[in-house]
C-alpha cells in the first residue's frame, strides 16, 4: 500500500504496548525531507520506544507507517530493505567490538549494497575525515573514547547513505566533555539538509538546531512547535513543568 | 629395578608386537574423537540457534521444544547407557561399523553440551549488537553470522575446548562395544601379560600429552583472537 503523501515518514496513529503496559497510544506525525525533529519528553515517557518503532525494531501495536510512501507496518514489506535506508544511532554506540573503524563502517555497504571494498573504503575514509578521526580506521572499538565511538557510529550509519537518521539520545552516555564533539557532529549534519529524528535531553541543541521540537508525555505528543516558540511559548501545563524543571 | 624394568617393558610392548595394540588403539581414539567432535559442533550448532533464535524472537517453537527435549534426555543420561543402546537397540538388527555407532553416540552427547555452551555463548552478547545489525539492514542470519557469533565463539572458545577435551576421555568407554580403543588396546596388554602398571600407565600418558598438546593450541588461539581487541 502506497500514499500520495509526500512526506518522508508518516505515522499514522501508532500504539505500542508491552504486555499491558500501552506506552504508545495515538501518534499521528509526518516527518518531511530536510525536517530536524527532536522529541524530548520525561523519562519512560515513551520516546525510544516511538524511535524504535520508526524502522521496526520494536513492532507497533496499531497504527501505520508509511517510509517514502511504502507502508512499512505491512508484514510483507522487506523491512531490511528500507532500514539501509533509516540509519539510527544507539545511546550505548553498539560499535562491533571485533572489527576495526573500517571494517565496521564497510561492512554494512559492502554486504548489502554489493559496493567493492575499494569504492567504500574511499566513502568511509572520506567521512571519517570529517568527523576528525582520520587516522583511527585500523583502531578496534575498545581503543576509542566515547566520543569517539558515537562518532564512529554516525559514520557507521551515513555509510549506508540513509535518507532519514535516527538518534535516541546520542550523548547521553558520554562523559561531558565528550558531549560537544558529538553534537557538532550532528549539528553539520542537520546543516547538509539531513532528516533526523533526534530523542535528546540537550535543550540548547534542540533550540539551535531543531526545525521542529516535540514533547512527549503519557504516550502521546502534546505539543509541538518551532524551537524558538516551543521554549519561549509552552502552552501544555505538563510541558510547562518539564521546562521549569530541565532548563 | 632397571633391569625389571626393561623386562617388563619388553614384555608388555615389544613381545608380541604388544605395541600395536596401542598405537591401533590410539588410532582408533583419535578417529572417534575427531569426528564425534564434528558431529558434536554440527549439532550443537544447530541446536544453539534454534534455541537462541526462539529465545531473541519466539520463532521456531516447536523446533526449540524438540531441542529441549534432546538436552534434557542426552544430558540427563550416562553417555554409557547412550553408546550401548544405540548400538544394541538401535542399530541391533543391522550390521554397522562398530566405530560408525561409537562416532554416532559420542557426537550426539557431545552436541548437548556443545548447545548449551554456544547458546550461552550467544545469549552473553549485548542485545545492542543484534539492534545495531538489524537496524543497518542485515537481516536475523547475517546478523547472526557477521556480528553475534563471532563474538560468541571468542567468548566460548575456553568452555569449547574443556568439552573437546572431557570427549576425548569419555571415548575411552567405547570398549563396553568392544571397540579397540587406546583404552582397550592397554587392557588387553594387561590380560595377556599380567602386568596392569606399564600398558595402564602408558595409555593415561598417551591421553595426558593429548590433552595437553591440545590445551597448548587452544590457548594459542583464544590468545590471538584476543589480541585483535579489548
Ligand atoms: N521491551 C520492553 N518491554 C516492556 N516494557 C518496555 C520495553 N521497552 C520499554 N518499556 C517500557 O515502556 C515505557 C517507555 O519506555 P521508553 O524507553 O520508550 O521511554 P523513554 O521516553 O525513552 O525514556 P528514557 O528517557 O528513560 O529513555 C517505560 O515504562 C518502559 O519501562
Ligand atoms: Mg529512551
Amino acid at each position: 500500500m502506497t500514499t500520495n503523501n509526500d512526506a518522508l515518514i508518516q505515522v499514522q496513529h501508532l500504539g505500542k504496548s508491552f504486555d499491558r503496559l500501552d506506552v504508545l497510544k495515538d501518534i499521528t506525525v509526518d516527518i518531511h525531507k530536510g525536517d530536524v525533529v527532536c522529541v524530548i519528553g520525561p523519562s519512560g515517557s515513551g520516546k525510544s520506544t516511538f524511535l524504535r518503532c520508526l524502522n521496526r525494531l520494536e513492532e507497533p501495536s496499531s497504527g501505520k507507517i508509511f517510509f517514502e510512501g511504502v507502508d512499512i507496518t505491512d508484514p510483507k514489506t522487506d523491512i531490511d530493505r528500507h532500514r539501509q535506508k533509516m540509519g539510527m544511532v544507539f545511546q550505548q554506540f553498539n560499535l562491533f567490538p571485533h572489527m576495526t573503524i573500517m571494517r565496521n563502517l564497510t561492512i554494512a555497504p559492502m554486504k548489502l549494497q554489493g559496493r567493492s571494498q575499494r569504492e567504500a573504503e574511499e566513502e568511509a575514509r572520506k567521512l571519517l575525515d570529517r568527523v576528525g578521526l582520520g587516522d583511527r580506521a585500523n583502531s578496534y572499538p575498545s581503543q576509542l573514547s566515547g566520543g569517539q565511538k558515537q562518532r564512529i557510529a554516525i559514520v557507521r550509519a551515513l555509510c549506508m547513505r540513509p535518507e532519514v537518521m535516527l538518534f535516541d539520545e546520542p550523548t547521553s552516555a558520554l562523559d561531558p566533555e565528550m558531549v560537544g564533539e558529538v553534537l557538532n557532529v550532528m549539528r553539520d549534519l542537520a546543516r547538509e539538509r539531513m532528516t533526523m529524528v533526534v530523542v535528546t535531553h540537550e535543550m540548547g541543541f534542540a533550540r539551535e538546531v531543531a526545525t521542529r521540537v516535540m514533547f512527549m508525555d503519557g504516550g502521546y505528543f502534546l505539543e509541538e512547535n518551532a524551537p524558538a516558540k516551543f521554549f519561549a511559548n509552552p502552552r501544555n501545563e505538563r510541558l510547562k513543568n518539564f521546562l521549569s524543571k530541565v532548563l | 629395578m632397571s633391569e625389571k624394568f626393561r623386562a617388563d617393558f619388553y614384555q608388555n610392548f615389544i613381545e608380541d608386537d604388544r605395541w600395536k595394540y596401542i598405537v591401533n588403539g590410539l588410532g582408533n581414539t583419535i578417529k572417534i574423537t575427531l569426528f564425534a567432535v564434528l558431529l558434536g559442533i554440527a549439532l550443537g550448532f544447530l541446536v544453539a540457534i534454534i534455541r537462541s533464535t526462539f529465545e531473541k524472537t519466539g520463532k521456531l517453537k516447536l523446533l526449540n521444544l524438540l531441542c529441549r527435549v534432546y538436552l534434557t534426555v542426552i544430558r540427563g543420561t550416562p553417555v554409557l547407557i547412550q553408546l550401548l543402546l544405540i548400538y544394541f537397540v538401535v542399530f541391533g538388527s543391522v550390521r554397522i561399523d562398530k566405530s560408525l555407532v561409537a562416532i554416532l553416540a559420542f557426537g550426539i552427547n557431545s552436541g548437548a553440551y556443545v548447545a548449551e555452551i554456544f547458546r550461552s555463548g550467544i545469549m552473553s552478547i549485548d542485545n545492542g549488537q543484534l539492534e545495531a545489525g538489524r537496524s543497518l539492514g542485515f537481516n536475523y542470519s547475517q546478523t547472526m553470522i557477521y556480528i553475534i557469533m563471532p563474538q560468541a565463539f571468542k567468548n566460548v572458545l575456553p568452555a569449547l575446548g574443556n568439552e573437546f577435551i572431557v570427549l576425548l576421555k569419555e571415548t575411552s568407554v567405547a570398549g563396553y562395544i568392544a571397540i579397540q580403543d587406546l583404552t582397550k588396546g592397554a587392557d588387553i596388554i594387561r590380560s595377556r601379560t599380567y602386568s596392569a602398571f606399564m600398558p595402564l600407565m602408558a595409555a593415561a600418558v598417551i591421553y595426558l600429552v593429548m590433552v595437553m598438546i591440545f590445551t597448548y593450541f587452544v590457548q594459542r588461539l583464544e590468545r590471538r583472537l584476543r589480541s585483535s581487541d579489548h
